[in-house]
């Protein structure tokens, strides 16, 4: 039962660690009418009369049902679940609208951090369920939460609650810009639609600028990611977001011709065998030095980016709990990630560029 | 007595020893030759000598394949013959280091060490030989120290069932203090014990292999010491005490040897299940036997072998994926122990 619990818990620190969302591809037409959305395939928005609609076609991987939420006038009180919504508040200058977070201690933001200790953000509590009696008092407008797994149990009790509960499966979209996108998801339930839409305007234009830096360039270096988890290697599948940025960045991801839009599972000397002599080893889950990365198994410092010392990870932003932050920001700015990911693989591109989230493994 | 049966057919138990050496033997040759890469048989004979064409290949062999043989056939062993000593310390069929709490003392000695570590500052800093030891010897002590409580449990409760409950108790009760830990620790700390728990054979390195070996080695040979006092306490323990054995010695000594083997696995591969509890019925089954002269061996000789073949079995040769070993050797065991159960008129051999 023990090892049970550890492949359950294993799972989410997969999730979390690596930043490989479980991402499922679903090609269904947008609503054409209603939406005025050009990259996110998992929620749409719509007007009707002085209603908004906003649906979620995707509300957990694979589901078979849509999940709407239909209002009128912007939101107040909102609890969220994942510090991916965050950034979306901040960047749309709208965080006291957050009154609510369980696990606010995997929050990495500042500006959030500070909320809760002031009490301005009430701590729902640690684990995998929402402090129901904490949430009750708090008498949000709605929860926006999020199902991974598609047994919502603790959602489905909010609902029973009175409370309106907004699936956000920003963790599916495959694209980097699809899941920017969902800064929109917020924009429309803060009222502050064109805000969002401007700001999501610029990320795109940034987005498109940069990688058309690299399209034309002759020599695209290789590049490894992921570490082993027991026997395991987890890197991202070739339809990965993670993928899609080290292609977009100039690289050649050794395993973009792979299927899976979520991580790839492989033995360590599978890896071995192809990645051995990448030019560059990018996202390395925690360890923060090669001498750690060596320590944890010796047999990584035999791959050729380790031994010219070209490994990088994310960690170079952390927050005053000691979270990453890029797990909380990065994805509703993936034209920083860009330019990072262009800053380490080409690094004449973009001289006076300093990086955000990525850095050079000591 | 007992070790009758040997000297009655000498000729057939040494027959049966050369076979299981050679089963072991291709075994490890099999596993060896299959892989997620795949790489030709004479490529793996010449990888021996150094003077194979294709680098990586040879690379994969010595750092990867070898060292995963080796440490299976340690682990497959070391767990089988400790299953079977704890079943004949406790007179439980059903005693095994994971149903006894002995792979969560581990875990919370693991745990601790990874945690404070932590927190102390510095155990992923911590070079791995220094790392090495300090698991080893935290996981040791920490299963020592469940199985010490348990087996005191034990003169107090004769029960198998009770015994039997109260090990689960201790299991469960550690395993919590360890989520409790978990949940006061950053998700990053959690990450290295995590890994651990797993349950891993194929993250071994040469240097831990290195620390490993001596390790086991010395806990094996001395469990081929202990085959005697363990056959007389079977006759019952009036009787092992009028025929002069110390019987508090031996139990502390049969303790001691115990953890050290299941920790020591425990430590460097996570827990490992099913190993240490069904190996020994397969043994006497299989044989016949419950002479631990006999035993000792042919125990470790198919715990070795066992854990390899589960081992072949997870690397789902051909393919480039793999799966975790507990997910294969659970899979086989647990169908196993269920039988077990239901024709349990043939485990009661003598306990």
């Amino acid at each position: 039962m023990r090892v049970f619990y550890f492949c359950f818990s294993m799972r989410g620190l997969i999730i979390i660690l690596i930043a490989i969302a479980g991402c499922q591809v679903k090609n269904e037409e947008a609503y054409s009418s209603k939406s005025s959305l050009s990259y996110a395939s998992t929620f749409e928005l719509a007007s009707d009369g002085p209603d908004t609609r906003l649906i979620n076609t995707e509300p957990w991987p694979k589901a078979t049902v849509t999940k709407e939420f239909t209002f009128s006038k912007p939101l107040k009180r909102v609890v969220c679940t994942s510090t991916s919504h965050l950034p979306y508040f901040e960047m749309l200058e709208s965080e006291d609208v957050i009154v609510g977070f369980p696990n606010a201690n995997f929050i990495s933001s500042a500006n959030f951090i500070n909320r809760i200790e002031n009490g301005s953000i009430k701590d729902l509590g640690n684990g995998q369920s929402l402090n129901m009696e904490l949430l009750i008092g708090l008498k949000p407008d709605a929860v926006i939460g999020f199902d991974a797994g598609g047994e919502s149990n603790s959602l489905d009790k909010i609902e029973k609650l009175g409370i309106p509960v907004i699936y956000n499966s920003d963790y599916l979209e495959q694209t980097p810009l699809g899941r920017a996108e969902y800064i929109k998801f917020f924009g429309a339930l803060l009222g502050k639609e064109e805000r969002a839409d401007s700001i999501f305007r610029a990320i795109v234009s940034n987005y498109q600028e940069l990688s058309k830096m690299t399209e034309n360039l002759e020599t695209k270096p290789t590049i490894l990611s992921g570490t082993t988890y027991g026997d395991t290697w987890y890197l991202p599948g070739g339809q990965n977001w993670a993928a899609q940025f080290f292609n977009d960045a100039g690289g050649d991801y050794l395993w973009k011709d792979s299927a899976p839009s979520g991580s790839l599972e492989l033995s360590f000397e599978a890896v071995y065998e192809k990645g051995v002599d990448a030019d560059y080893w990018i996202g390395v889950g925690t360890y923060k030095t090669l001498e750690e990365l060596k320590g944890q198994d010796d047999r990584y410092a035999n791959f050729s980016p380790f031994k010219k010392q070209q490994v990088f990870s994310y960690n170079k932003k952390i927050g005053p709990n000691g979270g990453m932050d890029f797990f909380e920001s990065a994805y509703s700015r993936p034209d920083i990630v860009l330019s990072d990911l262009i800053k380490v693989l080409h690094p004449s591109l973009l001289p006076n560029y300093e990086t955000v989230y990525y850095q050079r493994l000591p | 007595m007992i070790e009758a049966q040997i000297e009655s057919n000498p000729r057939k138990w040494r027959g049966i020893f050369v076979i299981l050496l050679l089963i072991l033997a291709f075994t490890f040759l099999l596993s060896l030759t299959l892989g997620s890469v795949k790489i030709p048989i004479s490529e793996v004979f010449s990888s021996f000598w150094n003077n194979s064409k294709n680098e990586i290949w040879e690379r994969i062999i010595l750092d990867f394949r070898i060292p995963k043989a080796i440490t299976a056939i340690l682990a497959g062993s070391a767990l089988a013959i400790s299953g079977l000593q704890m079943q004949t310390l406790f007179r439980n069929p059903l005693a095994g280091p994971f149903i006894l709490g002995i792979s969560s003392g581990a875990g919370l000695g693991v745990a601790i060490v990874i945690f404070l570590g932590i927190w102390i500052g510095g155990f992923v800093g911590l070079s791995e030989i220094g790392r090495s030891w300090l698991l080893v010897s935290a996981s040791a002590v920490g299963s020592f120290l469940v199985l010490g409580v348990v087996l005191s449990a034990s003169f107090r409760v004769r029960s198998s069932v009770s015994l039997l409950i109260i090990g689960l108790m201790f299991g469960s009760a550690v395993s919590a203090i360890v989520s409790i830990m978990q949940y006061f620790s950053r998700a990053e700390n959690i990450q290295a014990y995590v890994i651990w728990s797993f349950g891993s054979l194929g993250s071994l390195s040469w240097q831990e292999l290195f620390i490993m070996i001596p390790i086991l080695s010395v806990s094996l040979f001395g469990s081929f010491l202990l085959s005697k006092p363990l056959n007389l306490t079977l006759l019952g323990e009036d009787y092992a005490e009028s025929s002069g054995l110390n019987l508090q010695r031996t139990r502390t000594l049969i303790i001691i040897n115990t953890s050290l083997l299941a920790g020591t696995v425990t430590a460097f591969c996570g827990p490992i299940a099913f190993i240490g509890l069904a190996v020994p019925h397969i043994g006497r089954m299989l044989f016949n036997t419950s002479n631990h002269l006999l035993l000792t061996p042919i125990v470790i000789l198919l715990g070795a072998i066992l854990l390899l073949s589960f081992d072949i079995i997870a690397q789902l040769p051909g393919s480039d994926a793999t799966l975790p070993i507990n997910a294969i050797t659970s899979l086989f065991g647990a169908p196993f122990v269920i039988w077990l159960i239901l024709r349990r008129t043939n485990i009661n051999y003598r306990f």
